[in-house]
């Protein structure tokens, strides 16, 4: 395993890095620092971030930079703005925002201090997913313990900066960690996308400018304000610039949050990173970002984990959330519990997404199970068709349809199999699939 | 005014409106469910969906009640594609609908059937087992719910937000689970709750009293105006077999009502369904009121209505048939005057005025004067002859009181005439349903009425027995002043 050069976690490793004496002294704060001292303009911020080439770490990898600079200049709208912290990781798959906030907070709140100054919002609402106790409760610490020292509040460090950082809590629902859903929860009403446009630069929270950002995104900033953009460039690829957090999960031996410059294949990450699949089997296929990533065979295994070669084959980078299968995973089961995961939590507001997540998962649930037909296999493809690509409000319909459509390209065999046998021949014979009961 | 091309002709387009009110506008057939013109638009049903082309981007579709109008925008609302995935979106919405229309009160009426009739696929793909919900759900005095029709639009919760502004509906829980209901269950309130049943795309939505009582298309409408209040809100009457009133429900005008109507207007349609009328007329003979002829009954009126004769109308009278009242009194040397009841106590800040006199202004404006039931009684007590006439007139003057009235002969125009009423003669009227002419509302929008089902037979228009009996008076030397 090649050494790879480090920034996002190495402060997470080190003892009581959640404290703030112990955060300070392994540099936490000095960007702001920097930046605040020196005078340094937030449109400079934005420059200096827009040339590194970030990108959104929440799974649509847009320029981070651009994102900011979307929002309005405050001379000629002065209407209050706001920065909404993405923190509600829900994907099933990805971990890595909770590795950030639990381990290293105080590097958080820099990030969306510094990401607050890019933008002149005067206020912070991080919104954490509400089974994030953990998470919560150092952030929560973080910003007492930040306030008392001068860096939240009126006049940060003495400068003319004021900046507020308030929690939210979710209550439990997927949907509420897509940016205008996440904007009506905040503002305390249902979970439901808001159709767009209007975007959230013009018509965000409360109906003010707004950013939404991922935590892991808000966290490069003062590596990158620090250290500069060529810096970052030097990392990762052309298009893909610096370090990621890839949260591996499934049939593998060391399963866990690694910080990797994009760009490395996805062998690498399963055999030298991860120690190869469990088990001594083979492997079968892989989710290479999260469970809304479409699922690739292991042909596809020396891709680049990078956002141009993932999209290359039909799939997606996502948050990087690689979720892997050996050669005894069923694909139709598999996907079957991906069905059900976005029945259950799609909103309910478009028809295609309401009802098309319902029927793939009855689909699904049917051919794992015996009962499937031939033409099934034909209807998941037309019926994921109907519901993506941008059919719907937001993305969560093409979220379920997206690795429907790559089982059934990649492994239609297996499905065929199923109705040929008219059950599920991963199941060792004489038992039966447990059934669910209740939510995920 | 924006300029935009709707399948290819140049039209110009309220660029506050979203494109689909334009399309509608300029006559595109754009098929809608979340959308309504009187609601804010969610985009949420997907169904409207059009090719739009911007400058030299390329061709998207996109759904037409959440798109911007932007000046020079083409737009394809037959293309190809924007079908393809209508029909698609169509598909999923019948996925659970329980396609229960023959049993089904909106069958005919509504936008699910139709634009599957149109557009659907002819045969449904799931064989999977439908959505099992409550299939009657009580939500208060006027409407029922069934939840398993319902297409989930949210038109009917952002009519409680945004019109009546007391929201009181809501969608719970998530995704496929989603239903309609109120805060706990509790039964709907406020006097605008049959409108739901209209922005109901689907039948699920239905108004009790209209439940299972007829097929909409056995129902005959015609254009007319509500009579409940001095707003006067336009309605299309619906008449089954000729007979029964069925619905009244809200027409479109924006001076007016826009798309609604309250509970007490719509629900007044129940009282022109009476069995006992007056055909033609009657006279009090020996044995009390006998039934005759109207030319008869005109006749023995004209014998005695000389002198100071009090004459009160009803404010229920058109403009045409308060001018022939007019003529009438001007005749007898009577000032016209119309019975004008007390406030009704329903007054609302959306549409309801709380003034029970439909055409207060018309004929205020014809230069009739406004009595209290109280004030018509005296003047007709203190007169040795009354005529009174227009619809509802008995009731509006308080019968009882009325009949206690001994010494003037009296004289009715009205539709009902009971042995107990203080007439000499009677004699009958179409009624509000049954007659064509105009009502001038509070804000002096003139709201017409046109006949919806014939009067009974043998009832002429009031206009035609006033004229007549003017016709008897001058003959027999009643000077016309």
């Amino acid at each position: 395993m090649s050494n790879y050069p480090t920034y996002l976690l190495d402060r997470a490793k080190i003892t009581d890095a959640h404290t703030l004496a112990v955060a300070q002294k392994h540099g936490a704060y000095e960007a702001l620092r920097k930046v605040l001292k020196e005078g340094i303009s937030y449109a400079e911020v934005i420059r200096v971030v827009k040339d590194s080439g970030l990108r959104g770490r929440g799974g649509a990898g847009f320029s981070t930079g651009m994102k900011w600079s979307f929002m309005p200049d405050p001379v000629t709208d002065p209407r209050p703005r706001y920065l909404a912290i993405n923190a509600d990781e829900s994907e099933p798959g990805t971990c890595k925002d909770r590795v950030l906030m639990e381990q290293d907070p105080h590097g958080f709140l820099e990030g969306c201090l510094l990401s607050a100054y890019a933008i002149r919002a005067k206020v912070i609402y991080i919104y954490v997913r509400g089974e994030y106790r953990a998470p919560y409760n150092r952030v929560l610490a973080a910003i007492a313990q930040a306030r008392a020292a001068g860096l939240i509040g009126k006049k940060i460090l003495g400068s003319d900066f004021d900046c507020e950082v308030w929690m939210h809590k979710g209550a439990g629902a997927y949907i509420c960690g897509e940016e205008t859903g996440l904007m009506e929860s905040l503002e305390g009403k249902r979970g439901h996308p808001r159709p767009k446009p209007p975007f959230p630069a013009a018509f965000g929270l409360w109906g003010q400018p707004t950013t939404v950002n991922n935590v892991e995104t808000v966290f490069n900033a003062p590596f990158i304000v620090l250290r500069g953009a060529e810096w970052f460039k030097s990392m990762g690829t052309k298009t893909s610039t610096g370090n990621l957090l890839v949260g591996v999960s499934g049939h593998v031996n060391r399963p866990g949050v690694y910080e990797l410059p994009f760009g490395v294949s996805c062998r690498e990450i399963l055999e030298d990173v991860c120690g190869g699949v469990w088990k001594q089997r083979k492997l079968k296929g892989f989710l290479p970002g999260g469970s809304s990533t479409g699922v690739l065979t292991a042909a596809f295994i020396d891709t680049p984990m990078e956002h141009d070669a993932i999209k290359q084959t039909g799939s997606m980078l996502g948050t990087a959330a690689m979720i892997v299968m050996d050669e005894t995973a069923c694909m139709v089961r598999a996907h079957e519990i991906i069905a059900r995961f976005y029945e259950h939590e799609s909103c309910g507001q478009c028809s295609q997404c309401r009802e098309g997540t319902q029927w793939l998962h009855q689909i699904f649930h049917r051919i794992e199970h015996g009962k499937g037909r031939m033409e099934d296999i034909d209807m998941l493809v037309t019926l994921s068709r109907g519901m993506a690509p941008a059919k719907t409000i937001c993305a969560l319909s093409d979220a379920a349809a997206i690795p429907t459509l790559a089982a059934v390209q990649h492994f239609r065999g297996e499905f065929e199999d199923h109705v040929k046998q008219a059950c599920c021949p991963f199941l060792p014979a004489g038992t039966k699939r447990p059934v669910f009961a209740g939510a995920h | 005014m924006t300029k935009i091309i709707i399948n290819g002709r140049e039209v110009e387009a309220d660029p506050k409106e979203p494109l689909i009110h334009a399309c509608h506008q300029n006559g595109a057939n754009v098929p809608m469910y979340c959308y309504h013109p009187g609601l804010s638009p969610v985009g949420s049903c997907r169904i409207c969906q059009v090719e739009v082309k911007q400058g030299n981007g390329p061709a998207r579709v996109v759904v037409a009640c959440r798109t911007p109008v932007v000046e020079g925008m083409v737009v394809d609302t037959e293309a190809p594609k924007a079908h393809e995935t209508r029909r698609e979106c169509l598909e999923f919405l019948l996925k659970n609908h329980p396609l229960d229309c023959p049993i089904c009160d909106k069958a005919g009426e509504c936008d699910l059937q139709d634009y599957a009739f149109a557009e659907g696929q002819g045969e449904g793909r799931s064989n999977e087992p439908r959505r099992k919900l409550d299939k009657r759900k009580s939500l208060g005095d006027v409407i029922v719910l069934d939840e398993e029709r319902c297409i989930l639009c949210s038109r009917c919760v952002r009519f409680t937000e945004e019109i009546t502004k007391k929201p009181q509906l809501a969608v719970v829980d998530l995704g496929s689970r989603s239903t309609i209901s109120t805060f706990m269950d509790r039964p709907l309130q406020g006097n605008y709750q049959g409108n739901l049943a209209d922005v109901c795309p689907v039948g699920a939505l239905t108004l009790k009293a209209f439940r299972f009582q007829a097929r909409v298309w056995n129902l005959k409408k015609s254009l007319s105006t509500c009579g409940e209040c001095s707003r006067g809100c336009a309605i299309t009457v619906e008449v089954l077999r000729r007979k029964d009133v069925k619905r009244f429900r809200p027409r479109y005008e924006p001076k007016v009502n826009n798309w609604w109507m309250c509970d007490t207007g719509r629900f007044s349609s129940e009282r022109h369904n009476a069995t006992e009328r007056l055909v033609p007329a009657a006279r009090r003979g020996s044995q009390g009121l006998e039934i005759a002829s109207v030319e008869r009954a005109l006749k023995q009126a004209a014998e005695f209505l000389s002198g100071a004769v009090a004459c009160i109308g009803s404010p229920f009278m058109t403009i045409e048939e308060a001018q022939s009242f007019a003529k009438l009194c001007s005749q007898l040397g009577a000032k016209p005057a119309f019975v004008s009841p007390a406030p009704s106590g329903l007054k609302d800040d959306l549409l309801n005025t709380g003034d029970p006199c439909p055409n207060r202004r018309g004929l205020l404006e014809l230069g009739f004067e406004a009595l209290s039931p109280a004030a018509s009684r005296a003047r007709i007590a203190a007169a040795p002859a009354a005529l009174l006439a227009g619809e509802r007139v008995l009731e509006l003057c308080e019968r009882a009181q009325l009949a206690a009235i001994r010494g003037p002969r009296i004289a009715t125009f009205d539709t009902h005439a009971l042995e107990g009423d203080a007439c000499d003669v009677a004699v009958g009227i179409p009624e509000q349903v049954e007659k064509s002419g105009h009502w001038v509302n509070i804000d002096g929008h003139v709201g017409k009425l046109t006949v919806a089902r014939a009067a009974p037979a043998g009832v002429q228009a009031l206009t035609r027995s006033l004229d007549e009996l003017r016709a008897l008076l001058t003959s027999s030397g009643v000077a016309s002043r």
